[in-house]
């Protein structure tokens, strides 16, 4: 594929949150956000961490426009998450369960559909959009069971369709909510590697959303910690275990016993030159 | 043949011609969606505004718009019909939407909103009909008068039929998408609301008319088992939309032939005919891992 145009002009973030906060039926009383404020520059890979109920899950649907009634702003792009929706700002990978896998569907008509999805009704899809679901296909690996039916792949086959999908409508910012759940340790280096191809490729903003350290540690190049409000954001290396204490209200340390480890291991095997090099960062694999 | 008989017949063949072609017609609307209710779980919804066609029939007929008996014998609904089509399938629009209105934001589960709408027509129904006074049994409304179809209707449903595939074309993109992941499909700009809203149209146009064929009770049975059939066929989209009409027509037309041979009810012919291919293909058919 083409590389992507440098984008050295584009200087304004790709989001911003500013006094984000958000309760479910309005009850002021519990809020699952709370004055959060965070910038994610273009290029980025962001990893949002925090424990389960830590208000993560909720962040991504607000900033994806599937939740509303916040206060505070979030952009996208500049604009609100409805108008970035009309855009087709926003790639979002959900956590597998929600679509519908008894669909008649195959891998490459899932695909196909994204990259088509503003084409008028009385066009057929056209070349261009042919050809770009085939690249995205391919970029993810997938193209080689390409023709087979979406209920009949495993978890980690439909996890890179589902990222094929994302990208397919060229969006600016690729959202993923929890992907390595169910996924081995192989699977997961594999999808870091994936995130940081697709990232330098495509020149993409990337966050991922998990309670997994080891997927934020690995994948992303910095890591911003949530639980109802943000405890910290920085680059994976500043995160030790009594920040994850704080974040978790655990001790983290004796449930990730390696974290430490990974996290170092992450950054040795990220250089941070590259990491600090934007845009066009030259890691990909 | 007395199928070829009957139809044949300079006399008797008119009556009966309006009734086959709105089978085939129907069997074309139906099938058409048959395949998005079964993945889209919505044969639920689908049984709830086919019985809130009932409560339409009542509230035709105290108008004075659906057949009557008379002393001189039976008169055909007004119009051919049109008007009785129009008030049922606006009352089966109103139930629809009503169920949308209780179950939103999770107020009343869908299935508790679907189940209370659904009694709730079928008693007005027969209120309304017994106080109209068309001198109708109202099982008939509940179990298809096939060969009573007025030609009106039958056109109806025959030009419904091209203008519901003309739909479903026009939004192909967006309906599919939406049918295969509703919030993924919202992030791109998908107006999954008014997706919904479609569907839930064109599932109560569908079922009006299937219900002269099949009558109420058996009109959920031409939107289910043509879909649950060919999806244990097939696994291409295309694929399935083609063999749920198919499986469709083919019911509608085994089911007439049967009426005629064994002198049966058409409407629980073809429901039987559908039921036995969909056990056919389930205990015979390559598919065993869904529906």
């Amino acid at each position: 594929m083409p590389p992507a145009p440098p984008s050295s002009q584009t200087c304004a973030p790709d989001i911003e949150y500013r006094s984000v906060s958000f309760a479910y039926n309005g009850s002021e009383r519990r809020p699952v956000l709370e004055n959060v404020s965070l910038t994610v520059r273009h290029g980025e890979r962001l990893g949002i961490l925090g424990p389960n109920g830590g208000g993560k899950s909720t962040l991504l649907k607000l900033t994806l426009g599937l939740l509303r009634g916040h206060t505070g702003t979030i952009l996208v792009g500049g604009v609100d998450p409805v108008e970035a929706q009309r855009r087709r700002l926003m790639g979002y990978v959900p956590q597998r369960v929600e679509a519908e896998l008894a669909f008649p569907i195959s891998v490459r008509q899932v695909v196909s559909l994204a990259a088509a999805i503003g084409v008028p009704a009385w066009r057929r899809d056209g070349a261009d959009s042919r050809a770009r679901a085939e690249e995205c296909l391919r970029l993810v690996g997938a193209d080689e069971f390409a023709q087979r039916p979406v209920g009949r792949l495993s978890g980690g086959q439909l996890q890179r369709v589902l990222i094929a999908r994302a990208i397919a409508c060229r969006p600016r910012v690729l959202l993923l909510d929890e992907p390595t759940v169910g996924i081995d340790v192989v699977g997961q280096k594999q999808f870091a590697e994936l995130l940081g191809r697709l990232g330098a490729e495509l020149d993409l903003t990337i966050v991922v959303v998990s309670h997994d350290i080891r997927t934020v540690v690995a994948g992303c190049d910095r890591i911003a910690c949530l639980s109802r409000t943000l405890h910290f954001h920085a680059a994976p290396e500043g995160l030790t275990p009594a920040v994850l204490a704080e974040v978790f209200r655990h001790d983290v340390a004796a449930i990730y016993g390696d974290v430490h480890v990974d996290a170092h291991a992450a950054s040795q095997c990220t250089d941070p030159s590259h990491r600090h090099a934007r845009p066009g960062r030259g890691d990909a694999k | 043949m007395r199928t070829l008989d009957y139809l044949l017949d300079p006399v008797l063949g008119p009556l009966y011609w309006p009734g086959v072609l709105a089978g085939l017609a129907i069997a074309v609307l139906c099938g058409a969606l048959s395949g998005l209710v079964v993945v889209k779980r919505l044969a639920f919804i689908g049984q709830g505004i086919s019985h809130a066609a009932f409560g339409g029939i009542g509230l035709a007929a105290i108008l004075g718009l659906t057949a009557r008996l008379t002393a001189d014998g039976l008169a055909d609904a007004p119009l051919g019909g049109v008007p009785q089509f129009l008030v049922v399938a606006s009352f089966c629009l109103a139930s629809g939407l009503l169920v949308g209105v209780l179950a939103d934001r999770g107020a009343t589960r869908e299935d508790t909103a679907i189940g209370i709408v659904l009694v709730a027509s079928m008693a007005l129904g027969a209120i309304l009909l017994s106080w109209a006074g068309t001198g109708l049994a109202w099982e008939s409304f509940l179990f298809g008068t096939l060969y009573n179809v007025p030609l009106g209707e039958a056109v109806v449903a025959m030009l419904m039929a091209p203008a519901l595939l003309a739909v479903l074309w026009a939004i192909r993109r967006p309906l599919v998408f939406w049918a295969f992941d509703e919030p993924v499909a919202a992030t791109l700009g998908v107006r999954t609301g008014t997706m919904k809203m479609t569907l839930l149209v064109l599932l109560a146009l569908a079922t009006v008319v299937a219900m002269r064929l099949a009558g109420v009770v058996l009109a959920t049975a031409m939107l289910v088992l043509p879909g649950a059939v060919a999806l244990r066929l097939s696994s291409r989209m295309w694929a399935v939309l083609g063999v749920s009409v198919g499986v469709g027509l083919l019911g509608v037309l085994a089911g007439v032939v049967l009426s005629f041979e064994l002198d049966l009810a058409p409407g629980p012919a073809i429901v039987a005919v559908l039921a036995t291919l969909f056990a056919g293909v389930r205990l015979l058919g390559p598919r065993q891992d869904r529906g």
